[in-house]
């Protein structure tokens, strides 16, 4: 199961599992929000490169108009996907 | 426990149950999924993305010997395609000069005790294992 919600103060929440299969509708939502941009990770269980690189796309367009994209709450497994990926210390994560 | 998925992303919930199911018949916690569903999901998707030949289905063997998980993914009527020899990806470069993609087979390595690749007879074998317990 995978949910995204925008919330009202620039903040994007994603829940659940951000598999393959979930890519098209995160996409769906995240290429429409502008910066700058907090994701709550808080209720994220799972990522793969997939969803990471719907988070990656994000990045780019943001940063290309000089936006930022801000990453927090992130459980422990998912934290270490995005340090395996290298991630942790090129992106906004807290 | 072996199992045949079709080569389609809409495979890939079952590919996950068959994990938890895996894992329930060995008595294993829950907290072994994760991993494992991630190394199996950057493998399906891998040949979803890149392998256009092949048979209709894949095949997944997951196996317990003491404190060590066994996977071992298999296509059919492939040509070889040997993921410990793919180069790794430049992580020092800064996020905004990072490609899109790339990344499904590093984080296999860096999850897994093993990587091992075997083609034979136009079968090709990704071997993967991973001790138990040891979750991210």
């Amino acid at each position: 199961m995978f949910d995204i919600k925008v919330e009202g103060d620039g903040s994007v929440k994603l829940i659940g599992r951000l598999d393959a299969s979930q890519t098209d509708r995160a996409r769906e939502v995240l290429k429409e929000v502008e910066g700058p941009v907090t994701l709550d990770l808080s209720d994220l269980e799972y990522i793969s490169s997939a969803g990471i690189g719907v988070i990656m796309e994000t990045y780019k367009r943001l940063h290309g108009k000089g936006l930022s994209l801000r990453l927090v709450r992130l459980k422990p497994a998912v934290r270490a996907v995005f340090g395996f990926a290298g991630l942790e210390r090129v992106l906004a994560i807290e | 426990m072996e199992r045949r998925f079709r080569r389609d992303l809409s495979s890939l919930q079952d590919v996950f149950q068959f994990v938890s199911e895996f894992l329930s018949a060995h008595g294993l916690d829950a907290s072994n999924a994760h991993d494992l569903e991630l190394i199996l999901e950057e493998l399906f998707t891998n040949v979803l993305k890149y392998r256009k030949d092949g048979a209709e289905t894949v095949a997944v063997r997951l196996e317990r010997n003491g404190e060590t998980i066994t996977l071992s993914f298999q296509e059919f009527d492939v040509d070889a395609f040997d993921i410990t020899k793919l180069p790794e990806p430049d992580l020092e470069r800064p996020a905004s000069e990072r490609p899109i993609g790339g990344l499904g087979i590093h984080l296999i390595r860096k999850l897994a005790e093993s990587v091992g690749y075997e083609y034979k007879d136009r079968v090709s074998t990704t071997t993967v294992t991973k001790k138990v317990g040891d979750d991210v």
